[in-house]
């Protein structure tokens, strides 16, 4: 532990993970961030693996968190667009083992379309963001995000920039973290964003972010340092060496915990000194919230809001304000706490969630699902709803597309098929094929399971490229899925949805078979099919009232006084009679018996 | 405040709330007014409850109010949750014989209330109770629930018969026009002048 090691800002973040206890992390390659992933992947006790894109690989990791793994996840600046799906719903869930995504930002733009600051997403999503200055603190600051993630529950953002990735220093190596076993518990209301869940969890997102800035003023990260000169600078990053070697005489804010600002510790500094700036690359993203404490400060009217700084820019730039008579001291105005909004009025009533209709296939495949001992990783759509008691059936929504990236993920971290995916036909082609190439590529365990109905059915039975119908109205050529599988490489079988036999055995082979599959769930969505497949009858003698029927939670089957009912609106699935161990359910016309032969050749 | 007039909608998906909400928005068009409504309607089709608001009067600013002056309950639940929408002294006319039971109450987990005439005399709140079934099947199709009950809200609302038929052709499709004037017509004529009272 006593060796002194000359590391990149990468090669730090990447040491700095493993000695956090991180075991995954995964990645899309962009500079300046590309040598994390690539470092991690020559050390011993991290899993690492290119991801297909960046919003994959997000999923991946929060896969893998959920299934109680450290995990880190590096991108570029622009690479945190293509994640932003899932990084801001993620803010709302949480995380089970510590999560931290790296975003490294190119100022200058050495080698990047754009020269945004990744410091707005922060604020943006409501999480906490450290900043490094040098590769000590690149390599520490990882152990200190995944500490705030466990005990925020939530996801910590670690900005980079190009002289931090790309410049070397001094890191003294720490003694390694040593973690307990975070297993994974299944929590709905944590982990469905379902809108009713949804909104539980965003208050607690607003609630949280107070408390990470009280954890801002006190946090070691965020330092005041001392000077003899009576100026001050508030700096993050690679900035603060910048500041630190142009004014060594002033005062600084230097924060390694940027967002969210420690009001306090800022006017403690205002308090020290008679002038005080920001110094910052790019945005004035701390220097406006300074600002907005009503204090005066020099800032973008003297540092430059493009390009790159060095001491050289920060002294000239700063020279001639800091020489001037210091402003009018001002006594700052904390912003209030917000206040949430009324929760609302509880009446006493039944509650009235949307449910999967009458009939609808979906409810097959998560009967079917559920006897097996797989986390269901589910995604957007009307089988959403399927996580709603009672069928209790999907253990995950995030966003658009993140099932088959977390079950990927969740598998990978475990290292054997622990979970499944569940994404519907226009989720898969939405944002469903990137990571089923990319847990193809990296050999992920798992089974995707398709709910191919034909249509995008939870916003009104829209057309899709898998049925090749167009928005105005007009046919165009539909993708076949299951060819489309077959053609990444992944094992995939279709079968009829709606004959409930067939698909419980092909779930049951795919879970019991090797490596990553694919099962095409196809039935129309019963809204297309306005013609009832059958008359349901109950055999009142028979029925004990035990309730599997009911758990399958179709809005047509109700208990009644002596046996279950059957409402007008049940469609005729028959998934009912599938479930009944004692045959009070059939067909009418079908005797109970099983010698019902019409229609047989 | 008081000159905008507000009618909230409520309903279980798949009743046909957003097409009776545009009837009477056509219809506050066809008087002359300036209307705006808005709708939550993401799950309508998945047996949630909805909730459609139409506002109207002489300039109408925000599209959505805390309270209605008038509700309409197409289920006996939702106008027993309705009656939470309801400003004081407002009035809610409820089809009190269409019951759509949910999960929780099918599961007994939960209980389906059964006293609204006592709801809504605990809130001070005015009730008419419309067999809208009875009435839609006669008039050719239990669908419209929604459009007779509507007709029985017709009563209760500022508008002429003329603007009612006006809205009605200019909200539903051509081709079930005919059973839902029919329907509009029986829920007008059920609801008597002493149950619209004062």
């Amino acid at each position: 532990m006593e060796r002194t090691l000359f590391f990149s800002g990468n090669e730090a973040i990447a040491h700095g993970a493993v000695r956090a206890g991180a075991a995954f992390a995964c990645g899309y390659p962009g500079t300046p961030s590309t040598e994390i992933l690539q470092t991690a992947a020559r050390l011993d006790g991290i899993h690492a693996e290119w991801c297909v894109n960046e919003k994959v690989a997000l999923e991946t990791a929060v896969g893998a968190s959920l299934a109680g793994v450290r995990s880190i996840v590096t991108m570029k600046h622009v690479g945190l667009n293509v994640a932003a799906d899932p990084f801001m719903t993620l803010s709302l869930t949480g995380v089970n083992a510590g999560l931290v995504i790296v975003s490294a930002d190119d100022p200058g733009m050495h080698s990047s379309q754009n020269e945004q600051d990744s410091r707005a997403y922060a604020k943006f999503a409501k999480v906490p963001m450290l900043e490094p200055s040098d590769s000590q603190e690149a390599y520490d600051f990882v152990a200190e995000a995944f500490a705030l993630s466990e005990e925020f529950d939530t996801p910590v953002l670690l900005r980079s920039t190009t002289r931090l990735s790309h410049g070397r220093g001094q890191v003294i190596p720490r003694v390694p973290v040593v973690l307990g076993p975070r297993d994974y518990a299944r929590d709905i209301g944590k982990y469905v964003m379902v809108p009713h869940y949804a909104r539980m969890r965003n208050r607690l997102v607003l609630e949280r972010l107070q408390k990470l800035r009280a954890r801002a003023e006190e946090s070691p990260l965020n330092v005041l340092e001392a000077g003899t000169a009576d100026v001050g600078i508030i700096a993050a990053g690679v900035a603060y060496a910048y500041a630190r070697e142009a004014f060594p005489k002033a005062w600084f804010l230097k924060l390694g915990m940027s967002h969210p600002l420690p009001y306090r510790k800022v006017a403690r500094l205002f308090r020290q000194v008679s002038r005080v700036a920001v110094v910052e690359e790019l945005d004035p993203f701390i220097e406006e919230q300074v600002r907005a404490l009503g204090l005066p400060v020099v800032g973008k009217e003297a540092i430059p809001a493009d390009g790159e700084l060095d001491q050289d820019i920060v002294f000239r730039a700063l020279e001639p304000f800091l020489s001037r008579r210091p402003p009018r001291r001002r006594r700052p105005v904390f912003p209030p706490v917000p206040r949430l909004a009324d929760p609302p009025p509880a009446p006493g009533l039944p509650v009235r969630p949307p449910v999967l209709c009458p009939g609808c296939t979906h409810r097959a495949v998560f009967t079917a699902l559920r006897t097996h001992r797989l986390a269901p990783m589910g995604d957007i759509g009307c089988y959403t709803l399927g996580a709603l008691p009672p069928l209790l059936a999907l253990d995950s929504c995030l966003c658009m597309g993140a099932s088959i990236g977390m079950m990927a993920g969740f598998n990978q971290a475990l290292g054997r098929k622990a979970a499944a995916a569940v994404i519907g036909d226009s989720t898969f082609f939405h944002s469903g094929v990137t990571p089923l190439i990319d847990a193809h590529y990296n050999a992920a365990d798992g089974l995707v399971i398709v709910l191919d109905n034909r249509t995008t059915a939870m916003t009104g039975l829209q057309g899709h490229p898998g049925t090749g119908l167009r928005a105005d109205g007009s046919r165009g050529p539909a993708v076949d899925i299951q060819k489309l599988c077959e053609g990444i490489g992944v094992r995939c079988h279709t079968v009829d949805a709606s004959d409930y036999g067939v698909l419980e055995a092909a779930v049951k082979a795919e879970v019991d078979a090797p490596g990553l599959g694919v099962v095409v769930a196809l039935a129309p969505c019963v809204l297309m099919v306005p013609e009832k497949a059958g008359e349901i009858v109950i055999d009142d003698e028979r029925c004990n009232l035990c309730g599997l029927c009911l758990d399958v939670g179709c809005p047509a089957l109700a208990r009644g006084e002596d046996s279950v009912s059957i409402a007008g609106s049940c469609t005729g699935c028959g998934l009912c009679t599938e479930v009944c161990r004692r045959g009070a359910l059939s067909f009418a016309g079908a005797t109970g018996a099983g010698t019902a032969g019409e229609g047989a050749p | 405040m008081s000159v905008t007039t507000t009618v909230s909608l409520v309903g279980v998906g798949g009743q046909g709330i957003l097409l009776a909400a545009a009837i009477l928005a056509e219809t506050a068009f066809a008087e002359g007014l300036d209307v705006k409504a808005s709708e939550v309607k993401g799950m309508a089709q998945r047996g949630g409850s909805v909730l459609s608001t139409v506002r109207f009067g002489e300039h109408v600013w925000s599209p959505v109010a805390r309270y209605a002056d008038v509700v309409i309950a197409t289920e006996l639940l939702e106008g027993h949750r309705g009656l939470g929408l309801l400003a004081p002294q407002g009035t809610l006319v409820c089809a009190t014989t269409t019951r759509i039971v949910p999960g929780s109450v099918l599961r007994r987990e939960e209980e389906y209330p059964d006293d609204l005439p006592g709801a809504a005399a605990a809130r001070g709140a005015r009730l008419i109770a419309v067999d809208a079934e009875a009435l839609a099947r006669e008039a050719g199709t239990l669908r419209a629930v929604n459009v007779a009950l509507l007709g029985a809200a017709s009563v209760v609302l500022p508008f002429a018969a003329a603007s009612w038929q006006r809205g009605l052709a200019a909200a539903v499709p051509a081709k079930i026009l005919e059973v839902n004037e029919r329907a509009f017509a029986l829920g007008r004529g059920a609801v008597s002048n002493e149950e619209v009272g004062p």
